[in-house]
């Protein structure tokens, strides 16, 4: 134990084998009554009554490493305000408008501008790990009251350049007065603006050849399936704010480019750049409008390159050559073809492998048939 | 001192041998270990905000002070570097994050409560002494008012009341003494929202710091302030910046007193010293009487 | 004792301008002495950075260093023997004496509580690292055993003629047989306190060097040094004989005395070769701690310790070894004067101008009120030295001026040349 307690490194490196080790061995060996006999208490480290080795349950928080894990989570799933009052005594609670910083941290790192721990599903919150009282056992991991403001003042104090306690706590008794309730993102005496996804922006820049940039902000999101963090990167609060200085609301010029170039390249500027506001880009202005399947397609699907393609012919084998019986799954376009429709050719009702024109029945069927009333499977 | 470098030899030699037969054992100046049990607080000066409620603390548990929290939030008194003085055992300074200029480090500044305390060694008449938990601390009835400790202390903190007409004290912190043996943590410790103050065993803290190290690299230099200065300290430093950036004093692992004491002992060893020269000086007396007195019969 | 010198009572008069302006300078001392006393440390430029002013440097360091004739000269004459300088061992016992009780003093101004100087005594509060407390100690039983030393002085002027006036008459005979008591025990033991007191004055004039040392990273490295306890010992060693020269001039002077160039001159032959010592020990220190480099680079305190060794020692020992500077009035005490300034020097450089402590604002000047302790406790010295020489039988004058002495025995005071 000396070994490891003087060397970290060591640690640090075979942690993860020796947890293994130790769980697996001693998982297996210790039956629940053997484990009553032991002096450890077992709700310290597990969440069940009766652990086994295919459901350890074990609680995320005694560890010798902060405990790192991030799944994929979304704004919507923040709360939207909470009011922290676990440690009153004092100072009153704090209001924390959640979703408000969850939206901010989008634009950074997310989730783990604060959650260190944030595992699939239900995300713990602090004080179920973090206790009132630091851990005198485990150095490593502070109090809640310490893990709180540490997340708080930590970004705070780097655009405010201040420690005041009244700027989060609310006087203490304030609270009861319900409709006397602070603006919880009321945090500089000017509440925070609600931080909403435009659908378009028009920016004015002094390029003569072409002024007007017009940015579809929603498209992006919407049809380009791209994350507020793919463009905002490090947009934290000291980003745009500090109290020392005025809000930084624009970006500059070069900070611009660099976003947009990252997709569009900037060789040419009349892609963004006109003397009057763009439309909004539109498949079917190339000459070719998408279709159902289409158009929730990537475009890089399509377009690897990002470049333009041309001399496009308006048949599906056009591009689709591959497709035979076995390799498309008939039933995206609607239809789950039956047992006998499945095994036979494509060409059979598509004559030609023409798909865009309408399948038939009389390769087979002399009754003159309707594949629309009498389809060969079942529309879904 | 003699028996200090004995031990340290022991472990050395012990450390080397174990070393040899494939053990890895902890590095030189074993003699530090000795401190693992010592209560000691471990200052991140990368998590410390500068909100100086360590001050306030610190004022409310020895009685320096009553002044209403919201007042330290007064951050123009950065503005100057300060030092503890008779009623402030601890004050908080900024040094510069050169990545972040606006918004600097800060430093907690007190008494250091070394492993082997040059103003212990100093003080004439034990006003001040080091506990075996840890702290250094002072007794104004002992003391004569000499000023010897803070000649001695390599960090410069204890302060005197000067102003003090007829019973004048060396003022330093003295780690809430009273406190640690009811089990409490120090009023600085106790008023830190953001925890950037780690109270507990010397040992374990030295662990959190270089696992706090080892996992941050990018945040913290590879120094812990305090594990070898002047011989260890109870209170310990980590930084983002070399720690010749701050104010804190470069100072060798050599305990201070290590000269002045072998000096002292070498000097007074059983007396022998003392009393050989007596002795060598009582035989010239006699030796150079004796001559005197055939010389004085010679020309009588 | 010797037969052709015999000390006696200088009998002159007591407040000539000199002592008047002495006086004065030890009154308006003694004014701001008092006035610390009341108002505390608050009135000297000393701060948490320097902690230590010239109340320590002067009073306490420097004093302690120019009383070492005390020790040097009773070495000479009692254990080597050298009976041709007993002459000069009662006044250099009288300069230890006051020199030791004048640093009390002084430190005692210095003391935040000076009301608990006394706590070292207390075997509770012993403190055996400290190297404080090895020099309070010795500086406390040495100045125990210069009274004693200076006892027989006190027995030899009183015993026999204790006559005071009527109401206190009661007395009189216990306080002759206490005299008679302690001249019988005295004369057995005093060999016995001689030898203790050079004891104690090695151990506590180098232990004086250690003071410092507890101060590795604030010292500057032209003066720290492990060693530093020997120079204070051999600087010691080498500013005795000079300041018994110097006073023992001064005092002839003031007194109108013939000066005992002679036998100054040949104590003064050994001069050069303390130090000698002293400073070949300083070379080899300097040369094997790598210190030289910090001579050459234009600092103050390279200036300063310069000064403090060319004119503090290296000047002196060049004079000295002159057989007729020597043996001149002149030379003599400029040479002595010289060595006298620089260990004073050596002192305050190693406590105030070596000492740059950390987050210190302002360099440590001493306030008019320092100064005028400082300056007045040494008038006030003067004072106490000049009347304690006319009441008791402490300077000798030599046998060339016989005619001016009366037999001792009939108990008359000494004539003085006008």
């Amino acid at each position: 134990m000396k070994i490891i307690s003087k060397n970290p490194a060591i640690v640090g490196l075979f942690l993860p084998l020796i947890l293994a080790v130790g769980f697996v061995s001693g998982v297996s060996r210790l039956s629940a009554d053997e484990a009553k006999k032991t002096t450890l208490d077992c709700g310290e480290c597990h969440t069940c009554e009766n652990p086994s080795a295919e459901n350890l349950c074990l609680k995320p928080c005694p560890s010798l490493f902060m405990l790192q894990e991030h799944a994929k989570h979304t704004v919507t799933e923040a709360p939207d305000s909470m009011l922290l009052k676990i440690l009153v005594n004092e100072y009153g609670p704090v209001r924390f408008n959640h979703k408000l910083h969850a939206r901010m941290s989008d634009m950074d790192k997310g989730c783990a501008e604060c959650h260190h721990y944030s595992p699939e599903g239900r995300i713990p919150p602090c004080g179920e790990c973090h206790g009132g009282e630091a851990n005198p056992a485990n150095l490593r991991q502070p109090s809640l009251k310490g893990a709180y403001h540490r997340q708080c003042l930590s970004c705070h104090r780097e655009w405010s350049h201040s420690t005041a306690c009244a700027v989060c706590h609310i006087p203490l008794g304030a609270e009861s007065l319900t409709g006397n309730v602070k603006d919880p993102t009321d945090i500089i005496g000017i509440p925070h603006p609600l931080i909403t996804e435009p659908v378009k922006r028009v920016y004015y820049t002094p390029y003569d050849r072409g002024p007007m940039v017009t940015f579809y902000h929603k498209e992006h999101i919407d049809l380009f399936g791209l994350r507020c963090v793919d463009c905002h990167q490090k947009e934290n609060c000291v980003f745009c704010h500090d109290l020392q200085k005025p809000a930084r609301l624009k970006k500059s010029q070069e900070e611009v480019h660099a976003i947009c170039s990252g997709c569009h390249g900037t060789h040419k500027c009349s892609k963004c750049h006109d003397k009057k506001e763009k439309p909004a880009f539109s498949h079917a202005d190339t000459g070719w409008p998408l279709s159902r399947f289409h158009r929730g397609a990537d475009c890089r699907a399509c377009h690897p390159t990002g470049k333009r393609i041309s001399k496009l012919n308006k048949e599906c084998i056009g591009c689709h050559a591959g497709w035979n019986q076995e390799t498309f799954a008939h039933a995206v376009v609607g239809l789950q073809l039956d047992e006998i429709h499945i095994e036979i050719e494509c060409a059979d009702c598509h004559v030609d492998r023409k798909f865009e024109n309408k399948p038939v029945c009389s390769g087979c069927h002399d009754d003159g048939r309707d594949p629309r009333k009498n389809p060969p499977g079942k529309k879904i | 001192m003699g028996l200090d470098r004995r031990d340290f030899f022991k472990i050395v030699t012990a450390g080397s041998a174990s070393m040899l037969a494939g053990e890895v054992k902890a590095g030189a100046n074993g003699g530090n270990h000795r401190f693992s049990d010592n209560f000691g607080v471990l200052v991140d000066t990368a998590i410390c905000i500068g909100c100086r409620k360590c001050e306030w603390g610190c004022e409310q548990a020895n009685s320096l002070a009553f002044r209403d929290k919201s007042e330290y939030e007064d951050k123009s008194v950065f503005e100057n570097q300060r030092r503890p003085v008779p009623d402030k055992y601890t004050v908080v300074n900024t040094f510069e994050k050169p990545l972040d200029p606006a918004n600097p480090y800060y430093l907690k500044v007190q008494c250091m409560h070394c492993n082997h305390p040059a103003c212990v060694s100093a003080c004439i008449v034990g006003a001040l002494e080091k506990k075996t938990e840890g702290p250094v601390t002072y007794d104004p009835w002992k003391c004569m008012g000499c000023r010897y400790c803070m000649v001695a202390c390599p960090f410069q903190v204890p302060a005197y009341e000067y102003a003090e007409p007829l019973t004048p004290q060396v003022r330093k912190c003295g780690f809430c003494y009273d406190k640690l043996k009811d089990g409490k943590k120090p009023g600085c410790v106790e008023a830190c929202p953001n925890e950037a103050l780690t109270f507990g065993k010397r040992g374990d803290l030295l662990e959190l710091a270089h696992n706090r190290i080892i996992q941050n690299p990018e945040k913290y230099v590879s120094h812990v302030y305090g594990e070898y200065e002047a011989g260890g300290t109870s209170w310990m430093y980590l930084a983002g910046v070399e720690f010749e950036k701050t104010e804190l004093p470069v100072i060798g692992s050599e305990p201070i007193p290590e000269i002045t004491e072998s000096i002292q002992h070498g000097i007074f060893k059983a007396f022998v010293p003392p009393l050989a020269l007596y002795g060598l000086l009582a035989l010239a007396m006699h030796t150079f009487r004796e001559k005197q007195a055939e010389k004085g019969d010679n020309h009588e | 004792m010797n037969n052709h010198q015999i000390p006696a009572p200088v009998k002159a008069v007591y407040f000539t301008r000199g002592a008047r302006i002495l006086a004065l300078i030890a009154g308006i001392g003694m004014l701001a002495y008092f006035y610390r006393m009341i108002v505390g440390l608050t009135i000297a430029n000393i701060n948490d950075q320097y902690p230590w002013g010239i109340w320590i440097a002067i009073d306490v360091a420097t004093g302690v260093a120019l009383a070492a004739g005390g020790f040097t000269t009773a070495a000479l004459a009692h254990i080597f023997h050298r009976e041709r300088y007993h002459s000069l061992v009662r006044p250099a016992l009288l300069t230890a004496m006051l020199g030791y009780t004048f640093v009390v003093i002084g430190l005692l101004a210095d003391l935040g509580r000076y009301y608990n100087v006394w706590h070292p005594v207390l075997p509770s509060m012993w403190q055996g690292n400290s190297v404080l407390f090895e020099v309070g100690m010795c500086v406390t039983i040495y100045l125990t055993v210069l009274y004693i030393e200076f006892l027989p002085i006190v027995v030899e002027r009183f015993k026999g003629k204790v006559d005071l006036p009527k109401p206190l008459a009661g007395l009189n005979k216990i306080i002759e047989l206490s005299l008679s008591i302690a001249d019988a025990t005295l004369n057995k033991l005093i060999s016995v306190f001689i030898i203790a007191g050079v004891v104690l004055s090695f151990l506590h004039q180098s232990s004086l060097g250690t003071l410092m040392i507890i101060a590795p990273t604030k010292m500057h490295p032209l003066w720290y040094s492990a060693v530093s306890p020997l120079f204070f010992l051999l600087s010691a060693i080498a500013v005795g004989f000079p300041m018994v020269i110097f006073e023992s001039l001064l005092a002839s002077r003031s007194f109108k005395l013939k000066p005992e160039i002679d036998i100054l001159s040949s104590l003064a032959k050994m001069i050069p070769f303390f130090l000698g010592i002293y400073l070949g020990a300083k070379f080899i220190d300097l040369t094997l701690r790598g210190a030289w480099p910090y001579l050459l680079d234009g600092s103050v305190e390279s200036f300063v310790f310069l000064i403090e060794l060319g004119l503090g020692a290296v000047l002196p020992i060049i004079l000295l070894l002159n057989d007729r500077i020597r043996n001149s009035f002149g030379g003599l005490l400029a040479a002595s004067a010289l060595v006298i300034f620089g260990v004073a020097m050596n002192r305050i450089n190693v406590f105030l101008v070596a000492y740059n402590p950390l987050y210190a604002e302002k360099p440590y000047l001493p306030s008019i009120y320092e100064i005028a302790v400082t300056i007045g406790l040494i008038a006030l010295l003067i004072l106490v030295y000049r009347a304690i020489v006319m009441i008791f039988p402490v300077i000798s004058v030599p046998p060339s001026d016989g005619s001016n002495l009366v037999d001792r025995t009939e108990g008359s005071l000494v004539e003085v040349r006008r």
